[in-house]
């Protein structure tokens, strides 16, 4: 072995003496793995978890709700058992919804602990039963039991009022309707309602009342906002107002379709069959919207039908009277009063009842009086043209009564049309546009008429009568009479001309609502039928979802929180009631008259936002759609408009490039503004669809905007030569002729504008160079630091030089040493070599030996058998035998020693590797 | 579809108001609680150990906490600690440190934090020296940082690798896998620096790297999880906008609009097309396979929750309200974002539970409040400060979540807690905060390249939440030549006669004059803009404006397009 292991150990030690980094890698490795079991050690430390905390109370104990925060659901089960309404919170306790709702369930439960268990239980902790039993996606989750009824979840909105309403109608889904003004007012109500009629003096409880009250209840279950409403009737008499002849029938009321009986025959009476029956057929004359805050499509479903009419009005749902809504009920029903026949059913004329007639009298009494002071009402063909106004501070309108005559002419057949031919009157409008700056400018309180021919047919001529009338027409009806006083009718020939330096689009017009003027005396009944465009009516509780109407223009302080608006979405166009008009029925009538006619007075309304203040100077002006046109159009300056939004990016990036432009451009001469489009809608011609977008606006040549290439990346010099590019005519032009005054003047203006900019610039220029300044010292101060440091680096060179030298001095004798020792390994080896070899030939001699000692002792035996004397002979040998013993066993240990020098030599080999 | 399933109970407390105040002290009064415990038991540790009460280095040694902190203590107002903090950074931070940094993570970590607090150093009454923004000891150390991290850049691809040794560069032997985010979420630094400090080494490397992405990605316009850097192999070939790839994404746009950069917005668009082609679902956005397109997890990660904001920056304020509130309903289900969210099992996935109190849907919610004004982002607001108060909150900190489904806690409190949530946060309960600046208000800077607009809003969050001020960018470099033109311009104002004539000059492909080298890429990336162009002429800088339904889109109300 020795002989094999000197070689190979040879080769390893001059590998290692000659790539000393094998060495260091290994190290490293060895390193790494220390550095592991380290870190597994350290991770466990790092394992470090903590449980969640334990429950705690959520209800605070002194609550009417029982607090089940270990979410003990089987205690809940049997609490159950004792009481016949029950309601079970759900909740977590890192709910926010939870936390927000706690509130409003105790107020609920404090109003209600005498008829109904409230329990709460914390369905989240782990170890609960409830956590295990049931999985729910969100929380608070409120479920009702009516006895063994349930559970029936509420899923309204997470206010008092509502819960406990809706509380109330679990504890009696069903209305006892003792009597026929009873039977009216249930009839009466907005909400469809079903009434079923038992008898009870047969027998204790008739057949199918227990289906129909439960159907009462599954309704809730289905339809969580309870609008279909369940009565019933136990007296023969009442029952026969609505034609319920026989015990166990049931009855849904329509207010504009026919109303329906359950059809037994066809349906079998079953809770599940009743509630699906008049969920089906029940009518929808107006609607409660109440999203649930979550992502829904509710508003995008309804309002793709058509437009709609969104009512907002503040509203409790406990409360016992609703006057306000009994109105807005009446005018829903009226307009869709389709077939006048049906307006003998009995509830019809018991809304009736609660009509203030004075106020019907009143309406009629102007339009009575209206045609009366417009002597042409009486042509056949007219309609009513409100004129564009830019001044929204005005408080008047100019208010054109246009009529078709068609007195010339042939006339084809002699069917009298009671109504305006669409094309005629459209014919009329046009050309009454055309001529229209000849009534801009009328003398108030008197009528102006003038007649112009067609530009369609020479046949028809048109007649116009304009004057002007106060805004807020409707809302002074007792002065109206003032406004009509003794109207002079002046007739004046087509073509006579006033001041038509406007020439405005007529969409843009910015005043709210224009009172209704129409002729045709009209009432809404029955118009959803007549007109094409139909109105989809919606109610929207102003204290939950007053938000929609802020987006739609309402007033953050308006109080009482009422408005009203149509919203058109194939058209995105809206329009809102005048907010200064309080909303009863008749505004709002004439609300939807005036949506409904056609060339409809109703301006598209344009949001404003109003957290602008109206004049805040900035150096980049703010414009609202309130300011816009004053902003740009009636200011004498060049204006650079940038179109943004808050949330683009690419918008707000922007910022601080027009604030170096408008710092930039004199001020007397250019507006560098911009409006937010996200919050204030502007007429159509001005909007744009991306953004940003940058107009100019040249003075004197407004109407000519130009729109900054997109392409063009937006920056300082761009802007500025856009800016050139499209102002340079104005300015250049003027000297040639006109006074030389003047020219001299404007040239002094120019030049003093300049001066002032280089004075500024100088100014700028003084600063920089102060900055300048202070930057130099700094540099100056950081350079001599730097020289110090270096100074200081170069003492260290010199240092560390010194102590390189001293230490290649010790490396070349360590390296010398390191020869010396690697010899003496080598000589080393070679002697062990030479023993190794030694150590053979002594193995060879003793097996030589042996075999000599076994062959003499084979002789020896066959002399003892052969011949006993020879007795000297004998102890000879045996001399010679101990000898020889005694030579092997020292050669034995001398072999032993050998292999235990090279089994050292072998482990520090090993070592070393 | 799904959500329709889970109907939220009620708005009524929406309806009614948060206390928008009180909400934005509680969150200060979390700061205060982290941060301060952060100071006494772990500086100069990375992060503190909640539970444990001690510290621990992370992602280095460079006390990333209080870094990553620093500028939100100037959004919340503390102007007097801001200023001690870059005392006691200037000291005590040193990156001449043998330590192996990831470089993504130092990139936006450190790099950012201190870019930012640089930027914002003199509003927060910092002594500034005469050069800022253009240099300052913040500045330095950020550059120095960044330097540090270059050697990973020299790769054949220019993909960097994920790993360097902060001493010696990249360590031989290591791994050549990266994942996207990490190759392509530098150019919002890199680019800041390189405008700060003139060298452009830094933005070149950023660009170069994701110009090499973009070359990289499948023929259905899709990028893989991981890739090689040596050797541009797709190693991980899930695509979605999640964990892996999300910065990325969130990069192009950012840097398209802090550079004004049509290129980058380019490759996002086109990104953006591929994404709603193949990885969207009823609003949600899917794991598929980048090659093929097919569906390979269903789920939805926590870190995705980034995208509506980011889709709000661009103008696409619908689909972004619209994926919100998908996710809202998961963090209403647990009062966390687990990382992963079985979407078909409607629950968590094995592993996965844990939620580290990331800030994605927090951000989101910022993003989307400043554009729609909806109170249901403020009820998120609320969901997340009383979840993170009851549940994670301890002597110490604030925990992780270990376990969604039990809430577990685990030692730890990573520094975006301080960095991000918090400010997040913060900033959605505080709508007057100098960082939602609208333009209003500004400050001029005089330095010795001439005087700069600053503070004027359109602050661009890089995606560790350091805000970047656009501004800033044109202040240093460039400055000068700019100023001659505008100069000689404005004289044209004054003098009577205009004798020039003015052409408009063509924007380049992106800021910075840089040509591109891969002419087979940039011809693949004009292809795009054309393809673009045919469909609508606009401008790729911009966003569309809001359609009249926008108008109704707020209480969780959706609306579907008319197409």
């Amino acid at each position: 072995p020795g002989d094999a292991a000197a070689p190979r150990l040879r080769p390893r030690a001059t590998l290692m003496a000659r790539r000393p980094e094998l060495l260091c890698g290994a190290a490293i490795v060895l390193c790494c793995a220390f550095l592991v079991a380290l870190k597994v050690t350290c991770s466990r430390a790092k394992d470090v978890t903590m449980p969640a905390k334990l429950p705690v109370n959520f209800f605070s104990t002194r609550s009417p709700v029982i607090d089940l925060f270990r979410g003990q659901l089987d205690y809940a089960d049997q609490l159950r058992q004792d009481s016949e309404i029950v309601l079970y919170f759900f909740y977590a306790p890192w709910c926010g919804q939870s936390i927000a709702a706690r509130e409003e369930i105790e107020h609920v439960a404090s109003r209600l602990s005498d008829q109904v268990l409230f329990v709460a239980i914390n369905c989240w902790w782990n170890q609960g039963k409830c956590r295990k039993q049931k999985h729910f996606f969100y929380f608070p989750v409120i479920h009702l039991y009516h006895q063994s009824f349930g559970p029936i979840e509420y899923k309204g909105p997470m206010s008092a009022v509502y819960i406990e309403k809706f509380v109330r109608r679990v504890m009696t889904p069903l209305l006892y309707i003792s009597s026929r003004s009873k039977l009216l007012d249930f009839l009466s109500n907005y909400e469809p309602g079903v009434v079923g009629f038992f008898e009870f003096n047969a027998s204790p409880q008739p057949p199918g009342y227990l289906t129909f009250f439960t159907s009462a209840l599954h309704s809730l279950k289905k339809d969580y906002l309870g609008t279909i409403r369940f009565g019933v009737v136990t007296d023969k008499r009442v029952a026969e107002e609505i034609s319920l002849v026989h015990s166990g029938s049931v009855y849904l009321h329509r207010h504009a379709n026919t109303s329906l009986i359950y059809p037994e025959d066809i349906m079998n009476f079953t809770a599940e069959n009743i509630c699906k029956w008049a969920l089906e057929n029940r009518e929808m004359l107006i609607r409660w919207l109440r999203p649930h805050g979550g992502k829904s499509l509710l508003l995008n479903n309804e309002l793709k039908k058509g437009p709609a009419l969104l009512i907002f009005i503040p509203y409790n749902p406990l409360a016992e009277m609703h006057p306000l809504l009994d109105e807005i009920t009446k005018v829903a029903l009226e307009y869709h009063k389709c077939n006048k026949s049906q307006a003998a059913e009995p509830d019809l004329q018991h809304i009736g009842d609660s009509d203030s007639p004075a106020f019907d009298s009143s309406i009629t009494d102007t339009h009575l009086k209206f045609s009366e002071t417009f002597p042409i009402s009486k042509y056949p063909c007219c309609n009513t043209v409100v004129l564009p106004q830019w001044h929204s501070i005005s408080r008047t309108h100019n208010v054109c009564e246009l009529c078709v005559n068609q007195t010339l002419g042939v006339k084809p057949n002699k069917v009298h049309v009671p109504h305006c031919n669409f094309l005629e009157i459209e014919a009329a409008l046009d050309s009454f546009y055309l001529q229209e700056h000849t009534f801009f400018q009328v003398i108030s309180n008197t009528i102006e008429c003038s007649n112009f021919f067609s530009f369609y047919s020479p046949f028809s001529y048109y007649t116009a009568c304009c004057r002007t009338v106060n805004r807020h027409f409707l809302s002074f009806i007792g002065s109206e009479k003032t406004i009509f006083q003794t109207p002079k009718v002046a007739f004046s020939s087509h073509g006579k001309k006033g001041n038509t330096q406007f020439s405005i689009p007529h969409i843009e017009d910015r005043n709210c609502f224009i009172p209704d003027l129409n002729i045709s005396s009209t009432n809404i009944t029955g118009l959803s039928c007549k007109t094409n465009k139909t109105l989809n009516l919606y109610l929207l509780d102003s204290n939950l979802f007053w938000i929609y109407a802020e987006r739609l223009g309402a007033s953050r302080s308006t109080h009482p929180k009422e408005f009203a608006a149509i919203v058109d979405l194939e058209e995105e166009v809206h329009y809102v009631l005048d907010q200064n008009q309080s909303l009863v029925g008749p505004t709002l009538e004439d609300f939807i008259k005036n949506f409904s006619v056609l060339y409809s007075p109703l301006k598209r309304h344009l949001v404003n936002d109003p957290s602008i203040p109206f004049h805040e100077e900035h150096v980049v002006t703010e414009v609202t759609t309130n300011t816009f046109h004053e902003t740009v159009f009636l200011s004498a300056k060049n204006v650079l408009l940038l179109y943004y939004a808050q949330w683009c990016g690419f918008c707000a990036s922007l910022n601080h490039i027009f604030i170096q432009l408008a710092r930039l451009l004199p001020p007397d001469s250019f507006t560098v503004a911009r409006i937010d489009v996200t919050r204030n809608d502007l007429p159509w011609e001005f909007m744009t669809d991306r953004l940003p977008t940058i107009l100019f606006f040249p003075h004197q040549r407004k109407e000519q905007s130009v729109k900054f290439p997109e392409d063009f990346s937006v920056n300082l010099p761009n802007l500025l030569k856009f800016i050139l590019l499209h102002s340079s005519l104005s300015s250049s032009e003027p000297c040639n002729q006109g006074p030389v005054k003047e020219c001299l003047h404007k040239e002094s203006v120019l030049q003093q504008g300049h001066i002032s900019h280089l004075e500024r610039e100088i100014q700028k220029l003084r600063s920089e160079i102060s900055a300048l300044h202070q930057a130099h010292d700094q540099l100056e101060a950081q350079l001599s630091e730097a020289r110090r440091e270096e100074q200081r680096l170069q003492q260290q060179k010199h240092t560390l030089e010194k102590q390189h030298k001293i230490l290649q001095f010790h490396s070349e004798q360590l390296k010398a040493t390191y020869d010396q020792k690697n010899q003496e390994l080598l000589e080393m080896a070679e002697k062990l070599q030479e023993l190794a070899d030694a150590s053979e030939n002594l193995l060879k001699e003793n097996a030589l030996l042996r075999i000599l000692v076994t062959s003499r002792e084979g002789k020896l035996q066959s002399k003892d058998e052969i011949k006993e004397p020879l007795q000297s002979d004998q102890t000879l040998s045996e001399d010679n035998d101990i000898s020889l013993s005694t030579a092997t066993t020292a050669l034995e240990e001398k072999r032993i020693d050998n292999i235990d020098t090279i089994d050292t030599e072998h482990s520090s080999g090993n070592r070393t590797e | 579809c799904l959500w329709a399933l889970r109907l939220p109970a009620g708005s009524g407390a929406a309806a009614r108001g948060l206390d928008v105040a009180s909400y934005r002290e509680r969150v200060r009064a979390m700061f205060y609680h982290a941060y301060e415990h952060y100071l006494e038991s772990a500086f100069p540790y990375d992060e503190l150990r909640p539970l444990t009460c001690d510290g621990q280095d992370t992602w280095g040694s460079f006390s990333l906490t209080l870094i990553d902190a620093l500028d939100t203590l100037l959004i919340l107002g503390n102007a007097s600690e801001f200023q001690r903090v870059v005392n006691v950074l200037q000291e005590g931070v040193d990156f001449d440190i043998d330590v192996n940094a990831s470089v993504f993570e130092t990139n936006i970590r450190v790099v950012g934090g201190l870019l930012s607090a640089h930027l914002l150093s003199r509003k927060a009454g910092v002594e500034v020296e005469a050069g800022w923004p253009c240099s300052g000891p913040l500045l330095r150390m950020a550059e120095e940082a960044a330097r540090k991290l270059l050697p990973a850049f020299q790769t054949p691809t220019g993909m960097p690798y994920g790993t360097v040794n902060l001493l010696h560069g990249v360590n031989p032997g290591e791994t050549p896998v990266t994942c996207t985010a990490g190759i392509g979420t530098f150019i919002v630094e890199f680019a800041t620096l390189s405008h700060l400090t003139g060298d452009p080494v830094f933005e070149d490397v950023a660009r170069k790297a994701l110009k090499a992405l973009w070359k990289n990605r499948s023929d259905i316009g899709l990028v893989g999880n991981h890739i090689d850097v040596v050797t541009a192999k797709w190693v991980a070939q899930d695509a979605g906008i999640g964990a892996g790839v999300d910065s990325y994404f969130e990069y192009l746009v950012k840097g398209a609009i802090l550079l004004q950069d049509k290129e980058l917005m380019s490759m996002f668009l086109e990104y953006n097309k591929a994404i709603k082609n193949y990885t969207k679902f009823d609003d949600w956005y899917l794991w598929v396979q980048m090659y093929k397109g097919t569906v390979s997890m269903p789920v939805f990660q926590s870190l995705e929750a980034y995208w509506p904001g980011l889709q709000s920056l661009i103008g696409d304020v619908d689909n972004a309200m619209r994926t919100f509130l998908n996710y809202y309903t998961v963090w209403k289900q647990f009062g966390g974002l687990p990382e992963f969210y079985n979407i078909p099992q409607g629950y968590t996935v094995d592993k996965r539970e844990g939620y580290p109190l990331r800030p994605e849907l927090i951000e989101s919610a910022m993003y989307l409040y400043r554009a729609t004004r909806d109170p249901t982002l403020l009820e998120l607001g609320r969901d997340a400060v009383e979840s993170i108060e009851k549940i994670s909150k301890v002597d110490c900190g604030f925990a992780t979540i270990k376990d969604l489904r039990d809430h577990r806690l685990d030692n730890r409190m990573e520094s975006f807690f301080l960095a991000e949530t918090i400010k997040y946060l913060y900033l959605l309960f505080d709508p007057d905060n100098f960082m939602h600046n609208d333009g209003s208000d500004f400050d001029v800077v005089v330095t010795p390249y001439g005087e700069c607009v600053l503070n004027a809003g359109g602050y661009i969050f890089n995606t560790e939440a350091h805000p970047i001020d656009p501004a800033a960018l044109h202040c240093c470099r460039k400055r000068k030549e700019e100023q001659w033109e505008v100069e000689d311009l404005l004289r044209e104002f004054y003098s009577r006669k205009k004798t020039k004539k003015f052409t408009l000059k063509r924007a380049p492909d992106h800021g910075e004059g840089e040509n591109a080298k891969d002419s087979e890429d940039a011809s693949s990336v004009k292809a795009g803009e054309k393809r673009n162009s045919k469909k609508s002429s606009h401008s790729l800088l911009s966003c569309p404006s809001q359609s009249f339904n926008s108008k109704l889109a707020v209480l969780g109300q959706v609306f579907l397009d008319n197409t």
